[in-house]
């Protein structure tokens, strides 16, 4: 139904497509794979209408079409769903879904038939309880996945791009939005599906096309019964077969961060554990159990009862007594919360240890850099440039960042809150092996993770969190992922 | 699963008549107006007649005009620092070409408009096309504008006021329309309150009931997710300029014909008092949520504090002092109202 060919798009300075080829049967949902940089945003673009192709055809239902703008691809019967930047928080629900085409008439917006439609699609999506007048900013993150898909199909498109759209989802949540997917490709709805995990395009992806470079390195593989090794290779250009460090052997010293009876009221209750020098520990639990909020409270962002000590010396003042003691934190939420996206890789890198390179008030400059220079190569972030702005590398890279600003200055704690989420595979493995020498050099390691094998693969021990408890504790090599799993949703509303 | 509030007595509750009241920006503004109200009107009580009533109204309706149309760009994400200073230009070339130049004050307020409505062009294609903030954008023309009234005024009459309307050919009509007085149970009232409620009314229809409207809190809320729907982004935001140039141009106008000669420096200093009204009135400085109607409410307020410590009998010099303190107080009460909300919604 769409076939696009030998499409080439320059950037200044970068070949972001260098000559792709995408074919997309009527009624089929097609993987697009690729490392962050291939080329998948790029190309996602142009079939949205939001870029030009410099060279190459597009057509749709055998005809060559020309998506000059958002609006023609969507007239053409091409929605996309963009993992960010989707919906205006501040807008009804079915303001939303029928914003840039609502229903009006002598200049008055039909807002009862808005409100209709609206109900129609969410009911058609299996989500009837979504109020259209709702306002979307008060929507959790599935809702307004809903809602975006809502908006999709209130376009009749033909062909729905989704951009990760699994990534804010918990894991239940995206059995529902797999539900939905299967529903408009029974429909004839072809969906072109972009995520990085590799398990949920088994379960979704009809065939799997994957770019490098700007090219497409194999299209049309049954997504199946392709083995991973074999999609990781043509991803990343080598074979990736031990992603997870061997950690047997792994040697600890003492207590380090001691957490007694810590309680945030209504969230986490009573929760009590140490990590030792050198030790990985991984909190694994599912969205909304307390386990980022554990973290918050540890590094004093967030306020809690109970004792946190680093050495046996309690963290007190917030985030600055916090990193005063020690401790380091990689949020969450990276770009928000962890990042000037506008300044350069160096400014981030020396944000924490300003202190370090200020000499009678005046900020060391050629000290800083020094470091930065260092850290950089340590932790191989591409392109080692330390002047580019840190909006433009990829989410792998801004990660080593953030863990480079830490690594600059002696910590002894540090808290990875989700540190591969938005990271593909490639840049996963170094991450961890990354997350491995940090502890080998006996820093104390939390570690937070909606992914449960990545928890179980990467830390020495395991607590398992439901409802703001710790439910069970055990050594990683003694979990496996069922039991885990079966742990962390048991009693959660399926 | 639970996706958002599942159940259908939750719904209806959500959507109940005393929380739908609660969530809107207005109500910080609504509940200060009454507080200011109730508070002057103990201090006076020609504040509350029906005469003080009309006098407090006069200021609020100028000032009201331009707030109203300060909010609508507010919400489309973008603030004008000169829209103030237009209303001096705007007056000056109506009372020039009309006076200096004898042409007809219809015809000269049309030359106003134009002009008027050109520099808003410009400052909103500058802000779209180079995407710097319109903070600054908007700043540069308020100090070109500044200039240019103070050194055009001085080359042509020599002095820094242009006077002498009354006697050119079409202001008795034109006057009557837009700086009259209609007489209302004894009383006479501005027609500048007239087109005061007509632009919150126009306003307030255009945010609410129509396809603009919805593009306004779009681009101010999530340009990029408006841009990526088909919202013509560009055209929305340079009509939100032009509409705020033209709101100058009426009020320039008015004040122009009801006084019958303009000061070089008017308006100045009045661009900041417009955002004071329309944030009081709950738009956001970031963007994509406020009120036409709050705005307009704004302006009230600050019409009955101006009157009402003179009729109070104190000392104006502490008008300001308690334009800071509404500005403060409103914009908390709309905060912790919002967020309430915001918790009752979870």
């Amino acid at each position: 139904m769409l076939e696009v060919r030998n499409i080439v798009k320059h950037f200044p300075g970068v070949r972001a497509l260098d000559g792709v080829d995408l074919d997309v049967r009527a009624g089929e949902v097609h993987c697009l794979l690729g490392q962050n940089g291939a080329g998948k945003s790029t190309l996602i673009k142009i079939l949205a209408g939001a870029h030009q192709p410099d060279s190459g055809t597009i057509s749709f239902d055998d005809k060559p079409i020309r998506l000059a703008t958002p609006t023609a691809a969507m007239r053409a019967g091409i929605a996309t769903i963009y993992q960010e930047l989707d919906l205006v928080d501040g807008l009804s629900v079915a303001e939303n879904v029928f914003l840039g085409h609502e229903h009006s008439r002598f200049g008055f917006n039909r807002r009862g038939e808005s409100r209709r439609a609206t109900a129609g699609l969410l009911a058609r999506l299996g989500h009837p309880e979504i109020p259209p007048d709702a306002e979307v900013g008060g929507l959790s993150p599935a809702a307004k996945q809903i809602v975006s898909m809502a908006r999709a199909l209130s376009h009749d498109a033909r062909l729905i791009i989704m951009d990760e759209p699994s990534a804010a989802l918990a894991h239940d949540e995206v059995a529902n939005l797999f539900r939905i997917i299967r529903d408009l490709a029974a429909h004839g709805v072809s969906v072109v599906y972009i995520s990085h995990r590799l398990e949920e395009i088994r379960e979704i992806g009809d065939r799997v096309t994957v770019l490098k470079d700007g090219r497409a390195v194999a299209s049309g593989l049954p997504a199946h019964d392709t083995p991973t090794r074999e999609i990781v290779s043509l991803m990343t250009g080598r074979s990736i077969e031990h992603a997870f460090p061997d950690r047997t052997g792994a040697e600890f010293g003492d207590d380090v961060l001691r957490v007694t009876e810590l309680t945030i009221p209504g969230v986490v209750d009573r929760v009590s554990f140490t990590v030792r020098a050198g030790e990985i520990v991984g909190l694994a639990g599912l969205v909304g159990s307390g386990r980022s909020e554990i973290l918050e409270a540890v590094y004093g962002a967030r306020p809690a009862s109970g004792t946190v000590t680093v050495r046996g010396r309690p963290v007190r003042g917030g985030p600055h007594g916090a990193v005063r003691l020690g401790l380091g934190l990689a949020p969450e939420e990276r770009k928000a919360q962890a990042l000037l996206l506008d300044q350069s890789v160096a400014a981030n890198i020396t944000l924490a240890t300003l202190g370090n390179h200020a000499r009678f008030g005046w900020i060391d400059r050629r000290g800083e850099r020094a470091a930065a220079r260092r850290l950089i190569e340590t932790l191989d972030v591409r392109p080692p440039d330390l002047d580019r702005p840190i909006r433009t590398l990829s989410g792998g890279n801004q990660q080593k960042a953030v863990l480079a600003r830490w690594l600059a200055e002696d910590r002894t704690v540090l808290l990875l809150d989700e540190p591969t989420r938005g990271v593909d595979v490639g840049a996963r493995a170094e991450l961890y092996a990354l997350i491995n020498r940090l502890a080998g050099q006996g820093i104390a390691i939390l570690l937070v993770s909606s992914e449960v094998p990545e928890v179980l693969g990467l830390a020495d021990r395991v607590l398992v969190i439901r409802d703001g408890r710790i439910i069970h504790q055990a050594p990683a090599a003694d979990l496996d992922e069922h039991a885990v799993l079966d742990m962390i949703m048991e009693g959660s509303a399926l | 699963m639970t996706v958002a509030a599942s159940d259908a007595d939750e719904r209806l509750r959500n959507t109940g008549f005393l929380r739908r009241l609660l969530i809107r920006p207005e109500l910080g503004s609504v509940v200060g107006g009454i507080a200011v109200f109730a508070f002057f009107s103990t201090q006076s009580a020609v504040f509350r007649s029906i005469d003080g009533v009309a006098n407090w109204l006069d200021p609020a309706s100028t000032l009201g005009i331009m707030a109203v149309a300060i909010a609508l760009l507010m919400i489309g994400g973008e603030f004008d620092l000169s829209a103030g200073v237009l209303t001096g230009t705007s007056g000056l070339i109506l009372v020039t070409l009309a006076t200096r130049a004898g042409w007809n004050v219809w015809l000269a307020m049309l030359a106003g408009l134009a002009i008027a409505l050109l520099i808003g062009f410009l400052n909103g294609l500058l802000v779209v096309r180079t995407r710097l903030p319109s903070f600054i954008v908007t700043l540069g023309t308020f100090l070109m504008l500044q200039g240019l009234n103070l050194g055009v005024t001085k080359a042509i009459t020599g002095t820094v006021q242009v006077s002498g309307l009354r006697a050119a050919p079409g202001y008795e009509g034109a006057r009557a329309v837009f700086a009259g007085s209609v007489t209302l149970g004894g009383t006479g009232f501005r027609v500048a309150i007239v087109w005061w409620l007509a632009v919150t009314v126009i306003a307030t229809w255009v945010l609410m009931r129509t396809r603009p409207g919805n593009w306004i809190f779009a681009v101010g809320g999530n340009e990029q997710a408006a841009r990526a729907v088909g919202v013509p982004a560009a055209r929305v935001k340079i009509g939100l300029f032009m509409t705020t140039a033209g709101a100058a141009w009426l009020v320039g106008s008015i004040l122009a014909l009801r006084f019958t000669s303009v000061q070089a420096n008017s308006g100045i200093g009045q661009e900041f008092i417009y955002i004071i009204a329309a944030v009081i009135g709950g738009c956001l400085l970031t963007g994509g949520y406020g009120s036409a109607v709050g705005a307009a409410i704004g302006a009230v307020i600050f019409g009955m504090a101006d009157k009402g410590i003179v009729f109070a009998g104190w000392d104006s010099d502490w008008f300001k002092f308690f334009l800071g303190a509404m500005l403060l107080l409103a914009t908390l009460a709309n905060r912790l109202v919002k967020k309430y909300a915001e918790e009752v919604r979870h």
